[in-house]
């Protein structure tokens, strides 16, 4: 198995009275077992240009491999202008909007057909054209079958 | 404003051949502006003892389409207790993933808010001073006998359940939370015409609410009976 391992700092000296200064790690672990996640789609590099809303990862069919078990998705907005965001949905339900530089990490429960990750650029991200980073880990996504004939 | 900045690092040496070692840093700054965010619920933690799920976060408590942050820890050491991180509302909610022991997440949240109650009360009759108009849990009473004037008062109370706008001899009340289960009509207010002059009101919605916000909901699982809790902070953009 494999170890794969997950970290969050969140500092700040004046957001409250006293300094906020959190640390957290974790080990990313098969669902319910101390067993290591041992599959990976790769980070991925995207280029959009269109506000067009895409699926980050195969569209999930009717019995996902990943059904039950545990996933973890990170996305990055590699914008550098703050108010160029991307829409993060799942299932078309609004998750929230990663602006230029923020950063998402989230378990993704793969349900059958209903809980695709999407993800659409503003208006002036598609316009300017927006880098956006994106991997999972994970313990099992059923990609698509071969379809050429 | 504030500086308050996340740090994500994603490693692993045995994952793929080449070893990962992904660091990225993101200053926490509101919706398309460079300005650091400066709400915060605090850090907060909540033990459960049963499966029952719970609203983390009310979607109608925070503006929509801001750039809020939600930070989730299990802090279980059991392997096999986890929850579920929902967006909707108890019952009718999409499940984002599940975090176990020990697993934390950052999130942004749209916060998008439900479809709100709206009714406007209208006063008509001849009011006196020692009538009284309950509702909501507030008693209000007229400081004279025009209708201008006690809407006045009605407008100018606090309810906590309702923000009250309107003009001339009518407030408009407008629920704080989008629900399903307001439906406001005179029987839920209390006139007490102790003046015997005929005071009354009328009750009309404008429009029904829906339990449709997009709450944070959490739900426990893996064990319905021993404790589990969560570690939780809301950086919101207020």
């Amino acid at each position: 198995m494999a170890t794969t391992t997950a970290s969050l700092t969140i500092d700040s000296s004046d957001l409250v009275g006293d300094a906020l200064s959190l640390s957290t790690s974790n080990t990313l672990y098969k669902a319910g077992t101390t067993t290591g996640l041992e599959q990976t789609t790769g980070m991925a590099s995207l280029y959009l240009t269109a506000t067009t809303q895409i699926d980050l990862f195969p569209v999930l069919p009717a019995s996902p491999a990943g059904a039950g078990k545990q996933s973890w998705v990170y996305i990055c907005n590699k914008a550098t202008d703050e108010t160029h965001y991307v829409r993060i949905t799942i299932a078309d339900s609004v998750i929230g909007d990663l602006y230029g530089g923020d950063f998402m990490w989230m378990p993704w429960s793969q349900q059958a057909q209903h809980a695709d990750i999407e993800l659409a650029p503003s208006a002036a991200a598609a316009a300017a054209g927006v880098f956006v980073e994106f991997t999972c880990i994970h313990e099992g996504i059923t990609y698509p079958t071969e379809a050429d004939s | 404003m504030a500086t308050t900045t996340a740090t994500v690092t994603i490693s692993s040496t045995d994952l793929l051949t080449d070893e990962l070692s992904l660091s990225t840093s993101a200053t926490l700054t509101g919706a398309g502006n460079s300005t650091g965010l400066t709400g915060t619920s605090g850090l907060g933690r909540k033990t459960t003892a049963t499966v029952a799920p719970y609203t983390l976060f009310h979607a109608d408590d925070y503006s929509t389409d801001r750039a809020h942050k939600l930070y989730i820890k299990n802090t279980s050491t059991n392997a096999a207790y986890y929850y579920d991180i929902g967006i909707g509302v108890i019952g009718n909610n999409n499940t984002l993933g599940r975090v176990y022991a020990g697993d934390w997440a950052l999130i942004p949240w749209s916060a998008s808010g439900g479809t709100k109650e709206v009714f406007t009360i209208t006063l008509s009759g001849t009011w006196a001073t020692a009538d009284t108009l309950a509702f909501d849990g507030v008693t209000i009473s007229p400081t004279n006998t025009a209708h201008a004037d006690t809407a006045a008062v009605i407008r100018a109370t606090y309810y906590p359940n309702w923000v009250v706008t309107g003009s001339g001899s009518n407030a408009i009340f407008t629920a704080r939370r989008a629900r399903a289960d307001q439906e406001i009509d005179t029987s839920e207010w209390t006139l007490v015409d102790a003046g015997g002059s005929d005071a009354a009101i009328a009750v009309a919605t404008t429009t029904e609410g829906l339990a449709d916000p997009k709450n944070i909901i959490i739900t426990p699982g893996g064990s319905s009976t021993n404790s589990v809790t969560l570690e939780y902070m809301l950086l919101s953009d207020d």
